[in-house]
């Protein structure tokens, strides 16, 4: 127990003093978080603006009702257009999202009681791609908009009422969307890279073998290990998330400690796969290139910039079969939505199962010494 | 007290340690000497419980080395390398570090003094010259009071005046009563502070005894050297007198062992008169362990 005190301590002094670890492991990330943030939220604004064309096709008070709708929803910019004009000035770039109500939608708003008809499709959204993160985001607003007139027609009373109106009111901006993501990049990088390049050079140095020439047990030390990267990692995303809060007014909607228990999952898989990388090496120089190898790509199929449905379908089984998309799903919806553990139950799981095939493959091929 | 017998260790086909046996008693410095690649490391390190032997017994003062290496590793302080610490910690944090492995543990303050680190108590070993991290590095070794100390080449990159001073604190730790194991590519050193020396060659022990009477075994008592030229035979020289042997190193120097340096040296000088020698750094100097190392392989321990 003394040992593992002792480890513990050793290792955050380590950090401390490393001024690769400092400024790799906070000011990079909030740096990243400030500029992506200030360029792309619009000089610093907390409000995300997108211009949203609108062209009615039904002209019943339904659909007027729908265009109000929108043009009442905070950060959207509505104009009135006709679907040839709109498409046109979505393609020119002057309208990021293009919004056709068909005729007929009125009607069916109507007659919405009726049983046995068959709904059709009477909102069109033309989405500008070539902007993924703005028109996932665009779309999910105006899908809440829609929806909410939805409810209204069949009037639909939800049971948590008030969780209803809270997913209303929040303004939905791109740096909501990027904080989560940069929490994920750093843990998944702070971990598997700093793990990898640290372990292996200290086997290399005989700093591992010295340590086995003592009676201290490789799992107290992997256990030192551990509990000091944690730390390392809560006092990071306690400083991204304080930046977040205080410069753009990035809220953590759900439950502190689900986000909590979704660091340290992802702390426990990435270090694990550091420490695997570490042991399978065969020099500590290749360590590093290694582990970069891994986590670079993964911060494009992670969802990290923008979202992973983005992704090619080629890509689509990689992105489902590994741990860094799930990690920064669940942290997105934990802070935007207010998502609860049995909504995410699946990457919790997927997680976890990470956790614990990572942690034994580390466990059997984690060596002291050089082979 | 130690017991080695028959270890024997291969990689890759190729047997490093090769049937390596002896005993050490308690309160012995004991010395492995030999060139790099002899297998001294790989001895060592059997003998910690850091390398499973393929074949062999390891006992120290009763605990099976190679069964019960948890126990071993209590009795046992090891000292590696100077890099084998970390550059940022300070002297101080590092041996609170190390004494938490242990059951027991010596006050920090006391072994700062008995190591003369006192001053250095709150620098960070990536600050300390190389003769204070080597005194770090043994300070650790002993944090835990043990029986037995291993040191692999305790003052290999020290200048002389550390080395000296690593010295004392070796003699110390014997006089405190342990049993100390060093490894070492110095014949100086051995001499100084072994009791006993264990000469390795190959994987093999070549030779066992105290320094002093491994080099009275030597048929001779004094060597001279210079340059090696073309064109004389050794015969010539083994015509001189007391010459009890001629050898040519790989470095390119002419050794004459002799039992009778002002005899071989008289001769000496008119044999380079009629060949036409030049006799380019020549030196005459008492036998030391490195020609019993000589005579018996043939080799020297360290190039010139």
């Amino acid at each position: 127990m003394k040992a593992y005190w002792r480890l513990t301590w050793a290792q955050l002094l380590l950090f401390a003093r490393n001024k690769n670890t400092i400024i790799w492991s906070l000011f990079l990330p909030i740096f990243m978080m400030l500029a992506l943030g200030t360029f792309l939220g619009e000089g610093g604004t907390n409000q995300f603006q997108m211009s949203v064309a609108v062209a009615d096709e039904d002209q019943t008070p339904r659909s007027r009702a729908v265009f109000e709708e929108l043009s009442n929803t905070e950060g959207l910019q509505v104009a009135e257009t006709s679907r040839a004009q709109g498409l046109s000035r979505l393609k020119k770039g002057d309208a990021q999202i293009l919004v056709v109500l068909k005729a007929g939608l009125g009607k069916q708003l109507e007659t919405s009681g009726q049983k046995g008809k068959k709904e059709k499709p009477l909102v069109a959204l033309y989405l500008d791609k070539s902007n993924p993160a703005v028109s996932q985001v665009g779309s999910t607003v105006i899908r809440e908009a829609v929806d909410k007139l939805n409810k209204e027609a069949v009037d639909y009373r939800p049971l948590v009422k008030t969780e209803e109106i809270d997913i209303q009111s929040r303004p939905l901006g791109y740096i909501d969307f990027l904080v989560p993501g940069i929490l994920s990049l750093m843990i998944m990088s702070s971990n598997l890279n700093g793990v990898a390049a640290t372990i292996a050079s200290w086997r290399e140095r005989g700093i591992l073998r010295r340590m086995q020439g003592t009676p201290l047990k490789s799992s107290t030390f992997i256990a030192g290990q551990i509990t000091a990267r944690v730390i390392l990692n809560g006092l990071q995303a306690v400083a991204v998330l304080f930046v977040g809060y205080f410069v753009f007014g990035v809220h953590v909607y759900g439950s502190w400690l689900l986000l909590i228990m979704f660091i340290l999952l992802g702390t426990l898989t990435f270090m694990s796969i550091g420490f695997i990388i570490a042991s399978l090496s065969r020099t500590p120089e290749s360590a590093a290139p290694i582990a970069g190898l891994i986590s670079f790509p993964m911060i494009f199929v992670g969802g990290i910039f923008f979202p992973v449905r983005d992704l090619p379908g080629i890509l689509q089984p990689l992105v489902k079969a590994i741990p860094i998309g799930y990690l920064t799903d669940a942290l997105r919806k934990v802070m935007n939505e207010g998502a609860t553990l049995i909504q995410l139950w699946v990457p919790a799981a997927v997680l976890g199962a990470w956790v614990v095939v990572a942690f034994t493959t580390a466990a059997l091929t984690f060596r002291w010494d050089v082979r | 007290m130690i017991r080695v017998r028959n270890l024997v260790k291969s990689y890759g086909g190729t047997r490093v340690v090769d049937g390596v046996g002896f005993e050490v008693a308690e309160g012995e410095v004991f010395g492995l000497l030999g060139p790099n690649g002899a297998g001294k490391t790989t001895t060592m390190e059997m003998m910690e419980g850091l390398r499973k032997p393929d074949r062999g017994e390891v006992c120290l003062f009763g605990v099976d080395g190679i069964r019960k290496p948890a126990k071993l590793k209590e009795i046992i302080g090891i000292q590696l390398q100077s890099t084998a610490l970390f550059d940022h910690l300070s002297t101080e944090e590092s041996i609170l570090l190390y004494g938490s492995f242990y059951k027991k543990m010596r006050p920090p303050a006391e072994l700062l003094r008995s190591f003369d680190l006192e001053e250095k108590r709150r620098t960070l070993v990536k600050h300390l010259s190389g003769g204070q991290r080597q005194r770090l590095a043994i300070a650790l070794a002993v944090v835990h009071d043990p029986r037995v100390i291993f040191l692999d080449e305790p003052t290999t990159g020290l200048d002389p005046k550390a080395r000296r001073a690593l010295w004392e604190i070796i003699l110390h730790l014997k006089e405190e009563g342990r049993t100390l194991f060093l490894s070492t590519h110095y014949m100086e050193e051995a001499e100084q502070l072994c009791d006993r020396v264990a000469i390795m060659d190959s994987g093999r022990v070549i030779a066992l005894d105290t320094p002093a009477r491994l080099i009275r075994q030597l048929a001779s008592d004094s060597v001279i050297e210079f340059a090696a030229e073309r064109g004389v035979s050794d015969a010539h020289f083994r015509e001189l007198e007391g010459v009890k042997e001629v050898k040519r190193t790989d470095g390119g120097w002419m050794l004459l062992l002799t039992d009778n340096l002002r005899g071989t040296l008289s001769g000496l000088i008119p044999l380079a008169d009629r060949e036409g020698l030049v006799l380019n750094g020549l030196r005459t100097r008492s036998a030391t362990l490195e020609d019993v190392f000589l005579e018996r392989t043939g080799k020297r321990l360290t190039e010139q």
